[in-house]
């Protein structure tokens, strides 16, 4: 099975090699049957690696230990979903992955935009082909997940590590990918618009929808893996600026800028050259982002040398990719360049233009930060480091600076706005945002920057309850109806707008729980059988430590009850589990009580069986559940912007109808012929 | 034509000093310097005051836990099984579950004339497979 495994990568890369080939010289010679072939070519990329995936799955299905890469990452005991989702547990499984979903992804957007646009498709074509050949010259020459042991196959697998068998960990990896290699799509129209000279709006409106999808899955995947190193990791925090973490922000920070922009390009015609950059360095970042945790540049000093292979090859193509990427965009720039510009800094443009700056701002700051141990080292000879404390020193204005414009953007008017205009849009947040913090004040809640943050969570709440009382206010009006069925129709007729105000209003939401982390409360206590430590408002008591065992691992829970204002209010069980296959590390089971208001967090870091006493890591949490509320809007949101545009009118206009009052048939009329008349 | 250029330029430099003046303030403050434990041993008073992240193994039984209590001492070395040039390091709080005889750690701390002072939560211990499941926690090319 295994060289079937290895087959199906090299014959990939041919096939690939073959429509990237085909592909341009069909475009050049305007040969339709050339580029029908590198097309079909292009499919049949996808149809073999998903018999290489097939193979791998199975493999890991059947316990095939001849494998190295299964040995490694799956052992008899696993659960079958670990087993399964072990394909992307580690490095060269997870570049298979990454192939995979690239060529099934680029499969469906030629399959879409093929008649559309015919012009672009064949570049569009050679680009992912291109990238996948990358991929798969990485795998066939470097790091194959079909190499099996030569001499004597092992009876076991070593299994996955047990950090990574919990649920998150099988959907977090996949949605970060989804949304990583669906950005290349976006790349590759931007490209194939470059090398044709069609550097009008068509490539934007068929990678729009792309965008946006990429977007949330990578929104998704950084969501997952924050609540995964919150409930597994165990130490009381969601994101503490680790490379790892870093790099899959740094492209969220440019797809963002990007969606934004092309809003502007979309209505106005403006930053054509900047959106194709964009694109370009969300692309690039994407690659970037897998090198920097990938070959382990950033994570030690050592692990250039470890894997310097990988680096060396990673390098190459980065430089390629930059260099071929921008030497088209200096090629094409009297083409993008346009006739408008700018007409006032007051204005839609203008405020996405601050967005965009600010959003490229704080990946290159991210960036610049994250390889902060590599540079250092790299010009003094010095390795120094930098902690969690100086990003938060430079990422929260940012934050807030971002958050601001969250609130001000979508209040002005496109072009220019004018003061009367300002004036009736901003009087009511405006109040708001003054009298929050002087609230808060009075209440000794901190000015900066927790109460900075809550003024402008405040503003940028009243601007969108706003956009959608004085929208609804209008329907009704026009209809007649009620105020909730204007809402509804309101929503439903433009629906990328609202899903687009609640996207926002989901922003709001998590910087609120972000603002809790100032509220934090954190300690660390040694308990004896009944004894009992009090920790903020609560009070603990070990009430002592049971073992059970499944089989596949040995779990120690500690039993703790809860007092709040001298009444018991809960028990808790922080455990640690350890699985047979990994002795050397015990796994920290965390018990977390939540609540709207906060979270009490609990670890068993350390405990002894023969007196039962426990050590207890216990972390009060203000709030930190908003972020997750946060994501779910925001998926909501993504979700309704997503959909078509023309969807529910019929059913709303029927809303309408039943709603409004007698002599309601002319009205009922005149409001379908409305609704035909779009 | 060359008067606007002129502008931007000058905008750009004072930006530029602007953020380059706030970057210098705030790393200095921020760093940290990642150190080998012979490499501060080779020159210890050298570094004795500066916050440093250090790298070393813990040695094998040197472990001490103070009695009912979250203080620690241990000593690191430069090289696993290398029981003659030590740093003692002493710590109060939580270890991670991977801090064990022999553990790759990193300390953050300050050097002082007694030994390493690790700062609260300052343990950071990777046994060499943990490492890679950290990465592939990572899951991919980002997270």
């Amino acid at each position: 099975m295994a060289s079937l495994g290895t087959f199906t990568l090299l014959a990939a890369f041919v096939v690939s090699a073959y429509a990237a080939a085909a592909a341009i010289v069909g475009a050049r010679r305007a040969s339709p049957s050339l580029v029908s072939s590198a097309i079909g070519a292009f499919y049949l990329v996808a149809a073999l690696l998903t018999v290489g995936t097939a193979v791998i799955v199975h493999a890991f299905a059947t316990d095939d230990y001849s494998i190295k890469y299964v040995q490694h990452y799956s052992d008899s005991f696993q659960p079958l979903v670990y087993k399964l989702t072990a394909y992307w547990g580690g490095l060269d499984g997870s570049i298979m992955f990454w192939v995979f979903l690239l060529a099934v992804f680029g499969s469906i957007a030629i399959r879409v935009n093929r008649e559309r646009q015919r012009e672009l498709i064949p570049y569009v074509v050679a680009v992912i082909s291109l990238v996948e050949m990358f991929f798969l010259f990485l795998m066939v020459a470097h790091k194959n997940p079909f190499d099996t042991f030569l001499v004597s196959v092992p009876e076991n697998g070593r299994g996955m590590s047990p950090l990574l068998q919990n649920p998150y960990m099988v959907i977090h990896p996949p949605a970060l990918y989804v949304g990583f290699v669906a950005m290349t799509i976006p790349y590759a129209f931007g490209m194939a618009a470059l090398i044709t000279g069609h550097v009008d709006d068509s490539w934007l409106r068929a990678v729009r929808r792309w965008t946006i999808v990429s977007w949330l899955f990578l929104s998704f995947g950084l969501a997952l893996g924050m609540i995964w190193a919150y409930e597994v990791l165990g130490w009381g925090g969601y994101w503490g600026w680790d490379p790892v973490e870093n790099a899959g922000l740094l492209p969220w920070f440019t797809a963002t800028a990007f969606l934004h922009s092309a809003l502007v390009q979309e209505r106005r015609g403006l930053l054509r050259t900047w959106n194709v950059t964009l694109v370009i360095v969300t692309f690039f970042l994407t690659i970037f982002g897998t090198f920097m945790t990938r070959s382990g540049v950033v994570q030690s000093v050592h692990a250039f040398g470890e894997d310097r292979t990988m680096a060396v090859m990673f390098t190459v193509f980065m430089v390629l990719l930059l260099v071929v990427s921008f030497g088209f965009v200096i090629r094409r720039l009297g083409l993008l360049r346009g006739q408008q510009e700018i007409d006032s800094w007051l204005s839609r443009e203008g405020a996405v233009r601050a967005n965009n700056w600010l959003m490229m701002f704080a990946a290159f700051f991210l960036l610049f930060a994250t390889m902060f141990p590599t540079l250092s080292e790299a010009l003094t000879g010095q390795r120094m480091t930098v902690g969690p404390p100086f990003f938060n020193t430079w990422m929260l204005p940012i934050g807030l600076a971002l958050l601001f414009l969250t609130g001000v953007g979508p209040l002005l008017a496109w072009r220019r706005t004018t003061p009367a205009n300002l004036k009736e849009q901003f009087l009511a947040p405006a109040i708001v945002a003054v009298a929050m913090p002087v609230a808060l004040l009075l209440l000794g809640v901190p000015i900066w920057p927790v109460g900075a943050c809550f003024a402008l969570c405040a503003f940028v709440t009243v601007t969108i309850v706003q956009e959608f009382i004085r929208g609804a206010a209008v329907r009704r009006r026009a209809s007649g109806s009620n105020y909730l069925v204007a809402m509804a129709t309101l929503v439903a007729r433009s629906k990328r707008r609202y899903g687009g105000y609640l996207v926002h209003l989901s922003i709001v939401l998590m910087f609120v729980g972000f603002a809790g982390e100032a509220f934090k409360v954190e300690q660390q206590v040694l308990l004896k059988l009944g004894q009992q430590a009090s920790v903020g408002h609560y009070v603990v008591r070990n009430d002592g430590i049971r073992i059970t065992d499944d089989g596949q691992k040995q779990m120690i829970t500690g039993h703790v009850a809860v007092f709040r204002d001298g009444r018991e209010i809960d028990s808790v069980y922080p455990g640690k589990w350890l699985y047979r296959q990994h002795e050397q590390e015990p796994v920290s089971q965390v018990a977390i009580r939540r609540g709207v208001a906060e979270d009490l967090y609990i670890v068993m870091p350390d405990f002894e069986l023969q007196n039962q006493s426990m050590t207890l890591q216990i972390v009060i949490n203000p709030l930190v559940d908003w972020i997750w509320v946060g994501f779910c809007l925001l998926g909501l949101g993504t979700l309704m912007a997503l959909l078509p545009e023309e969807m529910f009118g019929f059913e709303t206009a029927r809303l309408v109808a039943a709603t409004v009052p007698v002599p309601s048939s002319d009205a009922v009329d005149r409001e379908r012929g409305g609704q035909g008349g779009r | 034509m060359s008067n606007k250029a002129v502008k931007i330029g000058l905008t750009i430099v004072v930006l530029a000093l602007a953020l380059a003046g706030l970057l210098r303030a705030t790393l200095r403050e921020g760093t940290e310097y990642f150190k080998h434990v012979d490499e501060v041993l080779a020159n210890p008073s050298a570094w004795q005051g500066k916050n440093l992240q250090l790298h070393g193994y813990v040695v094998r039984d040197s472990i001490l836990r103070k009695r009912d209590s979250l203080d620690y001492r241990f000593k690191v070395t430069a090289k696993v099984g290398d029981g003659v040039r030590v740093l003692p390091a002493q710590y109060t709080g939580v270890v991670p579950d991977t801090f064990a005889d022999d553990a790759e750690v990193v300390l953050k701390g300050k050097l002082e004339a007694d030994g390493f002072h690790v700062a609260p939560n300052g343990v950071v211990a990777k046994c060499p497979s943990k490492y890679e499941a950290k990465k592939n926690a990572a899951g991919s090319p980002g997270d």
